[in-house]
């Protein structure tokens, strides 16, 4: 049985989110200029061009991970006495890393993409000085220390509470004689494994941008370029999946109110959440599937834990979403269809995201547009709509009809928006648009113009949730 | 205590009889040596003992003293001239066991369970950050020691991280302080 959330810790998600649906709407407003610059509908300074996607790169990761953040400490809260100033420092380094980060993009003219690759921060060609990409990377070190204040809360409470990790992971339940009632809930399970990898990911993580930090300091001290970028990739794919299994929490926690029917620590769900433990650490690889001096052992492991990683997902989550919703009389609203749409646009972009994970399919679709189309489901038809979901629901008792025509328009425009600019994503890629290039041969400009247009129509739904989102804190704070 | 003292004055003078062993090889200079003088000066401390000064509270003062010695003692040039100089060398026989051993202890003791999570991850970060360094630079670091043993020496970091990890996250499976759902919440009441 479950208590409510504190309302410390509720007010402090709600203005979370309230800044990160401010945030998203403008990372996504950068990304249509780039889609319409790339269309040729007008010009844009290619060095810009590389800003732009930069801020738009490491602000969408960041915004995923903060709403994934936010949404497991509002549920984890309800199960474990958090400290809610750790909460607050964690958005205070995050904020100060935004800055950092920002400043400079902007002021600086850092625009070597969101993955810092060896050595890219520190040649640029002349093109941003070398305190830029310093200015970059202690804003991502003061996001990671953030998170890892995060973690560190989160992890020693569940692990005081329930006993340990592996108690917290329900591994009596998925490897011994325990019984389902006998296991934590869904949320800990899956906070508990997020906490290990993300933490994990994250020292990791802080280990690469330190000795990058010292290479831009002190350029004669090369970093090796192949282990920077396994040990940045672990880093990035750990902390980005992680956002989506921080937001999945909203699902296991906000479904049931619709259904009537609990979410509960099975078996499966026990068995699934440690493959995903693992799963997630182990892929990595196919990241550097077209990097021939990795080992084969790594690369063919990167193939064969793609195809897994499906499997807890689309077997468990949207297996049992789908059983959930059969035949409970849910009642629809813009939360509860925002947070189905999640799980569902996270399966299918599981698909590409598997597909290309094959090392010969690789070889041809790695540098095009197919990439960014597998990731745009996940992130918009997956997280961010979880993460409107939720912000729908917290504000869900402000409302004064259920399911609202602006509702039904606002959702309406965002699944064809979404829908379609992920698929000219794919189609562009499927037709070797190359991907990360800011100029564009007028062949693709079609691909790229219609993609502007669905585009437009993802910002114009988002500007609706955020727009209902504030409208339902201000009714709330009068009543 | 005074088996403490004993023992601590015991690592004290093994690592000074040994000195020109240990100090042979950089990683027994800079995994062993260090390492068994920092243990001297905790042993001086007695468990539990929690200062209960205002300046103290926390333990941020302690860490940080602890912290900036260790930071000094990373770096190559500091062991360089450990190696050429007797007043160096002095120093770091006292300043490990005093400056670091016991105001980490000390500090330790009475730090938030956040702060010692937040001091070990970052460890593990930089024995990382040293392993990548040393197995990487393109030049010597060290004008006492050869490129080949700096290398050995960025493996030894590897090989502490991975004990070091084991050590501090197995207790986390069956944490001694665990009482099941103790802390949890029980009471219910929907959102």
């Amino acid at each position: 049985m479950l208590m409510s959330t504190p309302r410390n810790h509720a007010n402090a998600v709600k203005l979370t989110m309230l800044l990160a649906g401010v945030v998203l709407i403008l990372m996504m407003a950068f990304g249509l200029v780039m889609r319409a610059a790339q269309g040729g509908l007008f010009e844009l300074d290619p060095a810009f061009f590389y800003r732009l996607m930069t801020a738009h790169g490491a602000g969408m990761v960041g915004v995923a991970a903060l709403t994934g953040a936010a949404v497991l400490w509002y549920f984890v809260s309800r199960y474990v006495d958090l400290i809610e100033g750790v909460y607050w420092a964690f958005l205070g380094l995050f904020l100060l890393g935004v800055v950092l980060i920002l400043g400079s993009i902007f002021v600086g003219g850092y625009g070597g993409a969101w993955t810092f690759l060896f050595p890219l921060p520190a040649i640029s060609g002349g093109a941003w000085e070398a305190s830029a990409a310093v200015a970059f990377i202690l804003g991502y070190i003061s996001i990671g220390v953030g998170f890892l204040l995060f973690y560190l809360e989160v992890g020693r409470k569940i692990v005081a509470a329930y006993g340990g990790i592996g108690r917290a992971l329900a591994w009596p339940l998925a490897f011994g004689g325990a019984q389902p009632d006998d296991a934590p809930p869904p949320t800990i399970v899956a906070a508990m494994a997020t906490t290990v990898f993300n933490t994990i990911g994250i020292v990791v993580g802080a280990t690469v941008l330190v000795s990058s930090l010292v290479n831009l300091l002190v350029p004669g001290f090369a970093v090796d370029a192949l282990l920077a970028k396994n040990m940045i990739y672990f880093f990035g794919h750990v902390f980005i999946n992680a956002s989506i299994y921080m937001a999945v929490i909203a699902v296991y926690e906000i479904v049931p109110e619709y259904t009537g029917k609990p979410w509960k620590t099975t078996r499966p769900f026990a068995l699934a959440w440690t493959a995903i433990l693992l799963f997630v650490m182990a892929v990595y690889p196919h990241h550097l599937l077209q990097d021939t001096v990795m080992p084969a052992w790594a690369l063919v492991m990167g193939q064969i834990v793609s195809y897994l990683s499906g499997i807890p997902l689309l077997v468990v989550t949207a297996f049992a979403l789908c059983v959930y919703l059969r035949g409970s009389n849910i009642r629809w609203d813009l939360a509860s269809a925002l947070l189905v749409l999640g799980v569902a646009g996270w399966s299918v972009g599981s698909a590409p995201a598997i597909i290309d994970g094959m090392i010969s399919v690789n070889k041809l679709m790695h540098n095009t547009q197919w990439v960014p189309g597998h990731f745009h489901i996940y992130l918009i038809l997956g997280e961010v709509a979880m993460a409107f979901g939720f912000m729908a629901w917290l504000v869900k008792d402000a409302r004064a009809s259920e399911f609202t025509g602006i509702d039904r328009l606002g959702l309406g425009i965002y699944l064809l928006g979404g829908t379609g600019f992920t698929l000219m994503f794919l189609i562009s890629g499927a037709l070797s648009v190359p991907r990360r290039w800011a100029v564009h041969a007028e062949e693709w400009f079609l691909q790229d113009r219609i993609a502007t247009g669905f585009g437009a129509l993802v910002v114009l739904g988002a500007l609706i949730f955020v727009a209902l989102y504030a409208k339902g804190l201000s009714a709330r704070r009068e009543s | 205590m005074m088996w403490r003292v004993t023992i601590a004055a015991l690592i004290v003078f093994a690592c000074i009889a040994f000195r020109h062993v240990l100090e042979r090889d950089p990683v027994t200079h800079i995994l062993v040596q260090l390492p068994l003088l920092i243990l001297s000066g905790a042993l001086l401390v007695p468990p539990n003992t929690v200062l209960a000064y205002s300046w103290s509270k926390g333990g941020y003062a302690l860490l940080i003293i602890a912290v900036t010695g260790i930071a000094f003692w990373m770096l190559p040039r500091s062991i360089d001239s450990a190696l050429s100089s007797d007043l160096v060398e002095v120093a770091k026989f006292v300043s490990l066991p005093l400056f670091i051993g016991v105001p980490l202890k000390l500090g330790w003791a009475s730090a938030h369970p956040i702060l010692r999570g937040f001091l070990k991850a970052e460890a593990l970060s930089m024995l990382g950050v040293m392993a990548f360094l040393y197995t990487h630079a393109p030049v010597r670091i060290c004008n006492s020691y050869l490129v080949s043993d700096q290398e050995r020496l960025g493996y030894g970091f590897l090989i502490v991280i991975f004990f070091v990890s084991l050590l501090w996250v197995t207790p986390l499976f069956a944490p001694r302080n665990a009482f099941r759902n103790s802390s949890a919440r029980t009471s219910s009441v929907p959102a």
